[in-house]
């Protein structure tokens, strides 16, 4: 067992509101600098970035996984992470039919920019990736993980797009192992208000938009390898994974 | 006098999900309209009509906590099957209707006589 040093809610280049120097090169910079191991891109409502980040992660000798935030017909906002890089890629494809063909207000949002790992622009992505996809939260977490991926509620304690925010209450007949924090939750105060969730595992991240957002926010995950499967068992507290916020 | 949901869910032409409740019975004492569902367990009262284009089943655990009249699903929002059973168990009055929120609303302040 090894512990990673891990941030997996990460914005690219391609996210709405997302800075335009978020590149690769200058992440894995970043993440050197902060001693950070372990990573995931996680754009809103698309993985057309992953590859490009993947490949320079691997040449920082950094742990990549592959990751989306999906915005549900609910607006909550839902991490999926996937081992599988050719079905998260199956996966992106049926998430972008299921995104409104509504064109991105650039002037407001900013370009939504697809790269390659030497950092060229392939293209701009034209529909808005800030919009919800048509399916329910429940839809939703089936049809990700019908691709093999695991999905987790993200920053469940922020006002907008947590699923706290938006149902009231994780409803109860779905298995979410663990839950996604802000940067700078203090979890203490956090299960005082809701008492309820003290069962879980908690992931904190960075969620950064911005290279000044990078090192707010990571957990040390206790585990076999960097993966989407060791993830799901250190959210379980399985075969003596855990994470560590 | 007092407004029963019977007379504004057929002022709007709303169609009733929960048949076996007897609406007519029901009186409604104001309107709350909120999408999100962790304000409206903080700020409705019972007796309020909830109108919301929200159809998750917490929608139903929400209304059953804080006592609502009725959750009427604006712009044809018609929740599925399994909401609607859950309703049904927790006698909890669904309608739907095809009007947007505002004139739902706009309709309901002007009944109340506000």
């Amino acid at each position: 067992m090894r512990c990673y040093k891990a941030d997996l809610h990460i914005h690219s280049v391609l996210s709405p509101c997302g800075g335009l120097e978020m590149s690769p090169r200058a992440l894995m910079q970043r993440f050197k600098e902060l001693s950070i191991e372990w990573i995931a891109i996680t754009d809103h409502n698309s993985l057309a970035n992953c590859a490009a980040y993947a490949k320079a992660a691997a040449e920082a000798g950094i742990a990549f996984t592959y990751g989306v935030e999906i915005q549900t017909a609910e607006e909550i906002h839902l991490l999926a992470y996937f081992d599988d890089t050719e079905k998260a890629m199956k996966f992106d494809r049926t998430l972008y039919e299921a995104l409104p063909p509504i064109l991105n207000d650039s002037d407001f949002f900013g370009d939504q920019v697809v790269i390659d790992a030497d950092e060229n622009i392939i293209r701009i992505e034209e529909r808005a990736l800030s919009n919800s996809v048509v399916w329910s939260l429940e839809e939703a977490k089936e049809r990700a993980e019908s691709y093999g991926g695991f999905c987790i509620p993200a920053h469940v304690d922020a006002e907008a797009n947590s699923i706290i925010g938006q149902l009231g209450f994780i409803p109860q007949n779905l298995d979410f192992p663990v839950l996604g924090i802000t940067s700078g939750l203090i979890l203490e105060d956090f299960l005082k208000l809701h008492p309820e969730l003290a069962g879980y595992s908690f992931l904190r991240a960075s969620d950064a938009h911005y290279v000044s957002d990078l090192g707010c926010g990571s957990s040390n995950l206790s585990v076999q390898e960097p993966s989407r499967i060791e993830l799901e068992l250190a959210a379980r507290k399985l075969k003596d994974r855990k994470i560590l916020i | 006098m007092a407004l029963t949901l019977k007379e504004y869910l057929e002022a709007i032409g709303a169609e009733t999900l929960t048949p076996d409740i007897d609406i007519s019975q029901i009186t409604i004492t104001n309107g709350y309209v909120s999408d999100m569902l962790s304000d409206v367990m903080g700020t409705a009262k019972d007796g309020q009509v909830w109108i919301t284009i929200m159809r998750h089943m917490n929608t139903v655990a929400v209304a059953s906590m804080t006592s609502l009249a009725c959750v009427l699903f604006a712009k044809g929002m018609k929740p599925d099957a399994a909401v609607i059973s859950r309703a049904n168990q927790e006698e909890v009055c669904l309608a739907v209707s095809d009007k947007q929120t505002f004139d739902l609303a706009g309709i309901l302040y002007r009944m109340l006589g506000k």
